[in-house]
């Protein structure tokens, strides 16, 4: 019956030797590791959210009025509204822990080197959409906690001089968190980035496809020569086909990140939801421990810390810069980072530096 | 390539640096400034008695309400006594309504202000007689103190309070009576305040649960200990109605964790199976 | 190949146990609609009941409701919940307003809050005129 349906298609498109061009001969690396995953993981993450949240968006209403009430009802009254609330809000920030993993191992690996400049920077994009979502997404349920930390993280801004204020008014729709923010940000969530954000994962797995999966760089040394001085997919002709040896080592990833994500919501439910996440937002009343979410805490902390305001936030503007145009700046031709100690060193200076201000943030 | 964009940096960086110092001067730090949207509202009833040009009787006054439960709702001065708490030529004038502190027999319309239903029956009962007829007779301060008040709990009925007067005999009676009520009163709160914590809302239950206490301490004011005890069968009726509706909810965060759980193993479990498939099998 | 095609059958059951306890969640989640809290049963008072400016206490499908005869401007029922902690308001005829007797609120005779905490009017329930008969549900 299958061979049947196969033949139907095959005249109609040609789908057997689409399968065999793109799925059988696509050959992968043999020493591939488990790490080189979590790309694949991310998109499926975001396929959560996207899914999850259009289900949300059946039953919540985005005004302030009736935007927390609307998320309680979702939560306590539509049958299976907790399971699909939380496996978004949980999502969100395993989505975002999964996409920094995923930055960390490519740039361990080195494959942000020629030819994958642009790869790397449209990866560097997404997870700055990614965090803007997170920012817009944690007001819409109008809770102490969003109403507050919104508060504090959009007057961030102000730190810039001149522009700073009106980039802050901007945000807002005004000069505190008001029903307008809610309406732009909702907006920004739910029809702005969407389509902005898929256009990249487009750009971004289009650019991996032609430049083709880098060599592995601990395995045998069948390294792109670099400079390289014209165009070259990257292929791996005595490699495993994609489908099935890629294929489950992807399936065996999403398994085990759908299970990551049941135990947080079976057993830890309040590290997403401390007590202010469960009251209703009130203008009037600051509660004692306001802070934005933990992907935002670093940055939140050095500004804290460095006394001059401006200061702090350029040096984290010219960071995060830096960070984007990275392939341009290092241009080394060695991409084995145990040869490389000064990266080495560097990168794991930041790295601490970075789980220090996030916990530091934390705590105070 | 490179040096151009460190060349940008540095021309950004300068100017950074050299308004540095503008910045702090002209603007407050943006973390001790009042967050956007949080309106503090300057009292100048607070703001005077508080002061230390003032007596320290007084000035004790705005301690003991900071502390009170009429502080957390925001109640404040000018709510019990009038006045106006913006306008200081007008803070305690008559045209504002100030009416000053009530003497003891004008302690319970003064309170009754906003507390109706319980005015109402105070003035009937045995207690509130006796204020109308001498000045040896408790008020509401009498039990409640006039600023540092706090919830009302089963404990302001106690030896030392009533033997003020009379035996603590009959106080004890009533407060036996009020006893199991109360309890229970304070077990469905305590459930309450469990099941917003995982995240259950329960503000229908919550404002039930406040609506069949206030009608029943607003009766006890009466001091009709027969009253009470006639009353007291219909309350436990409608406690216990809420207290099943409770329990259906913890029952349903049962469920709730045991879905999750249950969709947690099914994933480990094809994790498992699939990571014997591809690994255990290399040929 | 035995334990290979064994582990495949229980992976294909795993899967189908996923997909259709999403399924059924998914499904459950769309379809579900509000029931009627009161139910389907009707109340019926008669019109001659409640005399112009009065108003009559009843239960309506476990809510606590107040029918009042606005002068002029007809019959209109409330939910006798106050907005503010939940308390029965209690209409007071001689002023033709609405008041709770925990903390003052006060609310006119079209349910609106006149004064104190309550921070909105009272819910409205919806009603019926048949004939010579106000009906609710």
């Amino acid at each position: 019956m299958w061979v049947k349906i196969k033949n139907w298609l095959d005249i109609r498109i040609g789908s057997d030797s689409l399968v065999q061009t793109k799925v059988i001969e696509y050959r992968i690396p043999k020493n591939i590791n488990i790490f080189y995953t979590l790309g694949f993981i991310a998109v499926i993450a975001y396929v959560i959210e996207a899914v999850t949240g259009i289900l949300l968006l059946v039953y919540y209403i985005p005004h302030p009025d009736h935007a927390f009430r609307s998320v309680q009802e979702i939560m306590t009254r539509v049958p299976y509204g907790w399971l699909f609330r939380e496996m978004h809000a949980v999502g969100s920030n395993l989505m975002i822990t999964v996409i920094l993993l995923h930055m960390i191992v490519v740039f361990l690996m080195g494959n942000y080197k020629q030819p994958r400049e642009l790869t790397w920077l449209g990866g560097g994009l997404l997870l700055l959409f990614v965090i803007i979502f997170g920012l817009s997404g944690y007001l819409l349920p109008w809770t102490q906690l969003s109403y507050w930390s919104t508060t504090v993280v959009t007057s961030m801004p102000t730190a810039f001089p001149l522009i700073g204020e009106p980039i802050a008014r901007i945000l807002r729709g005004g000069d505190h968190v008001t029903a307008t923010t809610l309406s732009r940000f909702f907006a920004l969530h739910v029809a702005i980035l969407p389509p902005i954000f898929l256009t990249l994962i487009g750009i971004h797995l289009f650019l991996i496809n032609r430049t083709g999966i880098s060599a592995t760089p601990f395995g045998k040394a069948d390294e792109e020569k670099r400079p390289m001085t014209e165009y070259k997919r990257k292929t791996h002709p005595d490699g495993n086909p994609y489908y099935p040896y890629f294929f489950r080592k992807q399936m065996l990833m999403m398994m085990a990140y759908f299970a990551v994500m049941f135990f947080f919501i079976s057993f830890l439910p309040s590290l997403i939801f401390p007590e202010e996440a469960n009251m209703p937002a009130d203008p009037f009343k600051t509660p004692p421990e306001i802070r934005p979410a933990w992907y935002l805490l670093a940055p939140y902390q050095v500004l804290k810390l460095i006394p001059n305001k401006f200061f702090g936030i350029t040096l984290q503007a010219v960071l995060i810069i830096v960070f984007l145009i990275w392939p341009f700046l290092d241009t080394y031709k060695e991409k084995n980072i145990m040869k490389r100690p000064v990266l080495r060193g560097l990168f794991l200076i930041l790295l601490t530096l970075w789980l220090i201000f996030l916990f530091w943030g934390r705590t105070s | 390539m490179r040096y151009h964009v460190f060349a940008l940096m540095m021309i950004f960086l300068l100017p950074t640096v050299a308004t540095a110092g503008y910045k702090e001067e002209f603007e407050k730090e943006f973390l001790t400034k009042t967050w956007a949207g949080q309106q503090i509202e300057e009292n100048l009833c607070i703001s005077c008695h508080s002061s230390d040009t003032m007596k320290p009787e007084f000035r004790v006054i705005t301690d003991a309400w900071q502390s009170s439960w009429h502080a957390q709702n925001n109640i404040s001065c000018e709510h019990c006594h009038g006045g106006d708490p913006k306008d200081a030529s007008l803070s305690m004038s008559p045209h504002r309504g100030f009416v000053g502190s009530p003497q003891p027999k004008e302690v319970p319309e003064f309170c009754g202000k906003c507390h109706i239903g319980i005015l109402s029956h105070f003035m009937e009962s045995g207690h509130g007689k006796a204020l109308a007829a001498s000045q040896k007779a408790p008020n509401c301060v009498t039990c409640h103190g006039a600023h540092n008040i706090q919830k009302a709990t089963i404990d302001i009925i106690n030896e030392q309070l009533c033997t003020k007067c009379h035996a603590y005999e009959r106080a004890k009676v009533m407060k036996q009576a009020l006893f199991l009520t109360e309890k229970k009163f304070a077990e469905l709160d305590k459930r309450l305040q469990e099941l917003k914590r995982e995240g259950i809302y329960s503000d229908e239950e919550e404002k039930g649960l406040f609506n069949i206490q206030a009608e029943f301490r607003t009766l006890f004011h009466t001091v009709d200990v027969n009253l009470v005890k006639e009353r007291t069968d219909g309350v436990t009726a409608k406690l216990d109605k809420l207290d099943a509706d409770i329990k259906a909810m913890f029952r349903e965060l049962n469920f709730r964790k045991n879905f999750s759980a249950f969709l947690m193993l099914v994933f480990s479990g094809m994790g498992i199976i699939i990571l014997v498939l591809c690994c255990f099998h290399e040929d | 190949m035995k334990r290979r095609r064994f582990l495949k059958i229980i992976l294909t059951f795993l899967g189908s146990l996923t997909f259709f306890s999403f399924a059924y969640s998914l499904v459950k989640f769309l379809t579900s609609l509000p029931t009627a809290r009161a139910g389907n049963k009707k109340l019926v008072i008669s019109k001659t009941d409640i005399p112009s400016g009065s108003a009559r206490n009843i239960i309506y499908g476990n809510v606590p409701v107040v029918v009042i005869n606005r002068p002029e401007r007809g019959f209109i029922a409330f939910s006798r919940v106050c907005t503010h902690l939940g308390c029965l308001v209690d209409y007071n005829e001689r002023k033709q307003l609405f008041l709770c007797p925990c903390h003052a609120g006060i609310y006119d005779i079209e349910g609106n809050v006149v004064s104190g905490p309550p921070p909105k009017a009272l819910n409205i329930i919806p009603i019926r005129i048949e004939g010579g008969n106000i009906v609710l549900g």
